[in-house]
């Protein structure tokens, strides 16, 4: 009996292995392939075993067509845009949460429903205008425009945790004369580090991600990383290698942190999902 | 000052600044472009602009790109939430069975959504689908299917960047529900197990019905996301060969950005809006009804 479960095992193993390989493999043939020359990139059948070269990635760095000023500049982007989402989106989220005032459940179907507005949709006003103000292409810009994707979304994650927060340590600290203020910085926040960081993550990882907005209102100063590598491919047509390595660094940071939070990464997915059924 | 006020108050000054950002990063700008929509603003042609009322929206009904683009999302976004959906539940039962290592299958399966869009649609452009040296060419000419232009024959395009969507956000689905799954009561399948129920009455009248709000939210969020999807097919077609891959999304930003027709753009990105509005609606009608 233990010998067929076990084998039984092995097989649901191998199928699932299988499965997933189809997500993981891309990734490692681009990693393999960003060490390569651009001969070897060619070469059928495909090359597992090649002479490693450091040349795309010095390239990309230091050579003519290097990003680290795109990747500088996403990183000036991200964190300022993720910084600026926690400072309004927490106190939000836990106006929402907790606190009794009238049009509580429409402020937050209107936050919720803020979220579904096309992007490609406001591009073109926030075009319009930013043209006119003159931020196109300025940090401030884009940072700003950031927000109307995360702090929705960084609202409603945080909700979700202040909700599972207890009353009772609310209570106390109230009963005590704390004053709200005080009793949200050191009774509650403290409770919900957690959600604070999972929501750093996901609000970092969808801003360095970023794309349709940064190509149409970044440009040639504030031209973060996905953009440089869009305009990569146009410029290299078939410098693969190289392209290889750029998207590579490109995605280290989010691959690091991704793999990094992974845990908290499943449960800010789920978070929706598993109470979303009991909710509302 | 009464308890209750002070409550008011406090929470006021906690949402006021989200909700004013919201309202000047959101709410003004969909009137902006509502107003848009209702102008010519051709910036080839600046002095053409001007009030046109409801013309752009007339326009569309006989311009074939527009009703291509509105077939286009339909089947985009319809594949690849089904396949998506069936691809995740059907992994997430069979890595639920697994004893040990799911842990090992979860992380492999984080990595695509981490990524980028467009960094996933150039990867594919080049180094999975390019004929000759693309992985997926070089595994159909392995198996003697021979080389195929993947991304410039207008009917694979679209078959390839629904393949793309679809690698990138089946994790997602497959995560939630392997995470939903996990938290079903074990005593509810003891159960059926003595009443003799075969694995697939198990699943039917089991397993589904205490996934279903589960599997609602992923359809939902999955579409939504498919209703915005731009990056990816950006960067592996441009919307293109032709308008092969042209979904709403990227004739409208084509329209605006590319033949710098603004005005019209507009419109078409208000029909976009009525479009995930009534789809949204529809769904959240749809969860709520669930017995």
């Amino acid at each position: 009996m233990t010998r067929r479960f076990g084998l039984r095992a092995a097989g649901l193993w191998v199928v699932a292995g299988l499965l997933v390989s189809v997500w993981v493999f891309p990734v490692l043939w681009g990693l393999l392939t960003s060490f390569k020359t651009e001969r070897d990139v060619l070469a059928y059948p495909p090359l597992f075993v090649f002479e490693p070269t450091l040349a795309n990635y010095r390239e990309v760095l230091f050579g003519t067509s290097t990003i680290l000023p795109n990747l500088l500049s996403s990183m000036i982007v991200a964190s300022g845009s993720t910084l600026l989402t926690l400072l309004i989106a927490v106190p939000a989220a836990y106006g929402l949460a907790r606190l009794r005032f009238p049009g509580r459940k429409a402020t937050g179907f209107y936050v919720l429903a803020t979220q579904m507005l096309p992007p490609v949709g406001l591009i073109i006003p926030y075009y319009l205008v930013m043209q006119k103000a003159g931020l196109l292409d300025t940090y401030t810009g884009l940072i700003t425009i950031y927000l109307t994707f995360s702090l929705p979304f960084a609202v409603w994650l945080m909700v979700s945790y202040f909700e599972d927060v207890p009353y009772e340590m609310e209570e106390a600290a109230l009963l005590d004369r704390a004053g709200r203020l005080r009793t949200l910085w050191y009774v509650i926040l403290p409770q919900v580090r957690g959600g604070i960081a999972v929501t750093t993550v996901f609000v970092f990882l969808n801003a360095w991600n970023e794309f349709l907005f940064a190509v149409v209102l970044g440009g040639n100063k504030v031209r973060p990383v996905t953009v440089a590598m869009f305009n990569f491919i146009s410029v290299e047509q078939t410098q693969w290698a190289r392209l290889a390595a750029g998207a590579m660094l490109a995605m280290a940071p989010v691959i690091v942190i991704g793999l990094a939070a992974q845990r908290h990464i499943v449960k800010g997915l789920t978070v929706g999902a598993v109470k979303g059924g009991g909710r509302r | 000052m009464s308890l209750a006020r002070r409550e008011r108050r406090f929470a006021f000054a906690l949402l006021a600044p989200a909700l004013l950002v919201l309202v000047l990063t959101t709410t003004a700008p969909l009137f902006y472009l509502a107003w848009n929509a209702l102008h010519r603003i051709d910036l080839s042609m600046p002095w053409m602009s001007g009030f046109v009322g409801v013309q752009n929206f007339a326009k569309m009904g006989d311009d074939p790109r527009f009703w291509n683009s509105l077939w286009l999302t339909l089947v985009y976004t319809s594949c690849t939430v089904v396949a998506q959906v069936a691809v995740g539940l059907s992994l997430a039962l069979l890595v639920l069975q697994i004893p040990k290592g799911q842990a090992v299958l979860r992380v492999g399966a984080i990595l695509p959504i981490v990524l980028a869009p467009v960094v996933v649609g150039l990867f594919w452009r080049t180094l999975v689908l390019a004929p000759d040296v693309g992985l997926v060419d070089m595994a159909t000419r392995a198996l003697g299917l021979g080389s195929h232009n993947w991304l410039g024959d207008p009917q694979l395009a679209l078959l390839s960047v629904i393949a793309i969507h679809t690698w990138q956000w089946t994790p997602f689905a497959f995560l939630v529900l392997l995470a939903t799954l996990a938290t079903l009561p074990p005593d509810v399948y003891e159960a059926a197990r003595l009443d003799r129920a075969s694995a697939w009455q198990r699943f039917v009248h089991i397993t589904l019905p205490l996934i279903r709000p589960a599997i609602m939210m992923v359809v939902i969020m999955r579409m939504m996301t498919a209703l915005s999807a731009f990056a990816a097919i950006f960067a592996a077609t441009g919307g293109g060969p032709g308008s092969a891959t042209e979904i709403l999304n990227l004739y409208a930003y084509r329209t605006s950005f590319t033949e710098l027709n603004l005005g019209y753009g507009a419109s078409l990105a208000m029909v976009l809006l009525g479009i995930t509005l009534a789809v949204s609606f529809f769904m959240f009608r749809l969860r709520r009804k669930a017995p």
